[in-house]
């Protein structure tokens, strides 16, 4: 009975070395993301009740900041999140589908036996997202520059695209999906490259055409690596700035102010900050964000089983 | 939840130490926004300085998003500069959360920091109360930019006979300008809209320190820059107005000081500077801003440092010209009153006390809520986008709204930690 205790006892101790071990491995990350996300995480919930320029104590207001944002129709800040809110939902849904059709049909085309030089294909389509958005702003802008730029001269046209719309979303958009595609299309190669060849030749023998090859072989397959990459494409496309800033401005008529610019301005913009209510606006932000994410697991779990 | 505001911004700080670079004891720790071209320009004046073996010598450290670092690291108290340029703009609001040390002791000891030895407004951009925070360092300025070949070619030189190009004269020339030609580009138009505001007798606040955007003068100064745009004379909406000024297509081009910098690099343009277009000859100002020395509060900073740093100023007090350089306008009156100096085209500025009357600093505590708020709707009003009214309207709900929010907010941490 004794050695039994003994027995459990060391056992005991091993298993707790054994879990001493994991956070060796785990801590440093654990440690990094206890200061630099949840501390600041639930600092920005407590900031968002109260007001705070970042310079003393935040005061505490209760609801609200929540009350202007929401239900305030006379306040700046309630026409500041609608707008905003409205303008990024426009941005998510007017790039997050081509930020998986086009990659897609890429990543298919490019595991055609027929294609030469895929690396280099490849290559060509996932440098752009190596590039910062500042140096491919200047590029696009001068792309669609209206008297120097090659597609007005191409085109004939006398558009000032930046300035009317919706040509200032298309150009937000094409540079955005410029830079996003490569990607996305290397996750699909990847996860495509993991498809035995006999699923496609045992379903040519049986007259299956190339449509269907890929709507009952190819997209089962990497349904996986598609939701992913839809979920982090969502997310992202959420929490979109650089883009809309360095194109437009926010402009024309502030139809491109995207909400996260409107959030950098409230906390750092010019004069004191707004942080209390950057922080209200931030937290209505990751809630929608939480709630599309949970829609699309959700999607996700039920295609599972 | 102080101590953890204190983790997460004291790692913060920490962070921006380590990038900026930490400061020591033997040496004085300068931040600055400087990340153009005038950074280079205060490179190498710190150079000048530093080779007269001072016994603290400067370190320069240029901080883009200058503000955001300040306010962290004055939250925790750790890792201020010693010294720091910041803009006319923030000193009421630094003041008002105690953030900067006044300068007395150091214009006690050195004559030459004293209010005769710089242009006014700048001196007096750092003046809250009786007390001096700031010395000044430059002003930097909106200014008129002309082609004079395209004024010679339109017989538009006489517009320059009195320094004031008026809104009549610029509207003079609807209809007379070559296909693809304009009399006037919109940079800096939201500085313009405020100077032709106080032009016309109004202002960006009250006595009581209350926003005052949609107001009758603003209203009127709006619709005369309106006017010129409706007549065909401004450059487009989404074109680069400052590339056509240097592509020789714009008569003028509103712009600042040290963009004179760019202006040279240009071959064959023939470019002179005069004062910001005006209703009238009689009333006119430049509307501008100013670089300011500022001793941001830090209980480390010895006496001898400071004193240090008063060597510091005293010696940019008497050597800057080399701040010329940067196309600025520079503040101390032994510089800008010497020959050397008016060698420079911004000496326009300088050249009589008319001209240096027109430099105006706004220094209202929310100054920077106006800038932004005009900024976010002047375009769409010079375009047509939206109407004055609603523009204007927007913009006093805007700041209206941020001022009540800043008004809200316990500022003064040190005040609060004492009463406890």
């Amino acid at each position: 009975m004794e050695n039994s205790f003994d027995n459990d006892n060391t056992q005991h101790k091993n298993r707790k070395g054994i879990k001493f071990k994991q956070w060796v491995f785990i801590g440093p990350h654990f440690i990094f993301f206890v200061v630099f996300i949840l501390f600041p995480m639930i600092y920005g919930f407590y900031a968002s009740f109260t007001k705070w320029n970042l310079i003393g104590s935040p005061s505490w207001v209760g609801l609200e900041n929540y009350e202007a944002i929401l239900m305030d129709p006379t306040s700046s800040f309630y026409s500041q999140f609608r707008n905003g809110l409205v303008n990024t939902l426009i941005f998510v849904a007017g790039t997050v589908p081509l930020q998986v059709i086009i990659p897609l049909v890429l990543a298919v085309m490019l595991q055609h036996k027929g294609v030469k030089g895929k690396g280099f294909f490849q290559a060509i389509f996932y440098i752009p997202g190596l590039i910062s958005v500042t140096a491919a702003a200047l590029v696009w802008l001068l792309i669609f520059n209206p008297r120097l730029g090659p597609v007005n001269n191409l085109l004939g046209s006398n558009v000032t695209w930046a300035v009317n719309q919706p040509y200032a979303w298309i150009i937000i958009f094409m540079m955005t999906l410029w830079g996003a595609i490569g990607g996305n299309m290397v996750i699909y190669r990847s996860a495509m490259s993991g498809i035995s060849n006999d699923l496609y030749e045992a379903a040519e023998i049986d007259g299956a055409t190339s449509f269907v090859k890929f709507f009952k072989i190819t997209l089962p397959t990497i349904k996986f690596p598609l939701l992913y990459t839809i979920v982090m494409s969502t997310a992202a496309a959420f929490n979109v700035y650089a883009q809309p800033l360095m194109v437009t401005s926010g402009g024309p008529e502030q139809s491109t102010f995207v909400l996260m610019m409107y959030i950098r301005n409230l906390a750092f913009g010019q004069g004191q900050s707004v942080a209390g209510m950057a922080a209200a606006m931030s937290i209505l932000l990751g809630i929608v964000i939480v709630i599309i994410a949970a829609f699309q697991f959700r999607l996700m779990y039920r295609s599972s089983k | 939840m102080n101590s953890i505001k204190k983790i997460i911004l004291g790692t913060a700080s920490l962070s921006l130490g380590l990038i900026a670079g930490c400061g020591n004891d033997d040496e004085i720790v300068m931040w600055t926004p400087l990340t153009g071209e005038d950074g280079q320009v205060m490179d190498q004046m710190i150079e000048e300085y530093n080779s007269t073996d001072p016994e603290f010598p400067v370190s320069h450290v240029v901080t883009p998003d200058l503000y955001t670092q300040i306010y962290t690291v004055m939250n925790t108290g750790e890792g201020t500069p010693d010294l720091s340029i910041i803009h006319a703009d923030r000193v009421q609001g630094f003041v008002e959360l105690d953030m900067v040390e006044p300068m007395d002791d150091l214009m006690n000891t050195h004559d030459k920091l004293n209010s005769d030895n710089y242009i006014e407004q700048a001196w007096d951009a750092g003046t809250v109360g009786d007390t001096q925070y700031t010395i000044p360092l430059d002003i930097h300025s909106n200014v008129l930019y002309y082609n004079k070949d395209l004024l010679a070619k339109y017989d538009a030189e006489k517009f320059l006979d009195d320094n004031v190009v008026t809104f009549d004269e610029i509207m003079s020339l609807q209809g007379k300008l070559d296909e693809g030609q304009y009399a006037i580009n919109n940079s800096l138009i939201s500085w313009v809209l405020l100077a032709e505001t106080v032009n016309l007798g109004g202002n960006i606040s009250d006595e009581d320190g209350n926003p005052t955007i949609d107001t009758p003068e603003m209203h009127e100064a709006m619709e005369a820059i309106v006017e010129v745009e409706k007549a065909g004379l401004m450059t487009p909406n989404g074109e680069d107005g400052f590339a056509m000024f240097q592509g020789e297509t714009v008569l003028f081009s509103s712009d600042g000081t040290w963009s004179s910098l760019a202006h040279d690099m240009v071959e064959d343009l023939n470019y002179g500077m005069t004062n910001i277009y005006a209703f009238d000859n009689e009333t006119f100002h430049n509307r501008g801003s100013s670089h300011l020395f500022s001793m941001l509060k830090n209980e480390e900073r010895s006496d001898e440092k400071e004193e240090g740093i008063a060597d510091f100023l005293t010696w940019i007090n008497e050597n800057s010209i080399t701040w010329a350089n940067a196309g600025q306008i520079v503040a101390s009156r032994e510089v800008y009153e010497s020959d050397e100096f008016k060698e420079y085209p911004q000496s326009f500025f300088t050249s009589s006390q008319e001209e240096l009357d027109s430099l105006l600093i706004f220094d209202y505590e929310y100054y920077g809520y106006v800038e932004a708020a005009i900024n976010l709707y002047i375009n769409d009003m010079l375009y047509g986008n939206i109407s004055i009214e609603e523009g204007l309207a927007n913009a006093q709900n805007e700041v209206e709204d941020l001022v009540a929010q800043g008004h809200g907010a316990d500022i003064n941490i040190e005040a609060e930690e004492d009463a406890e």
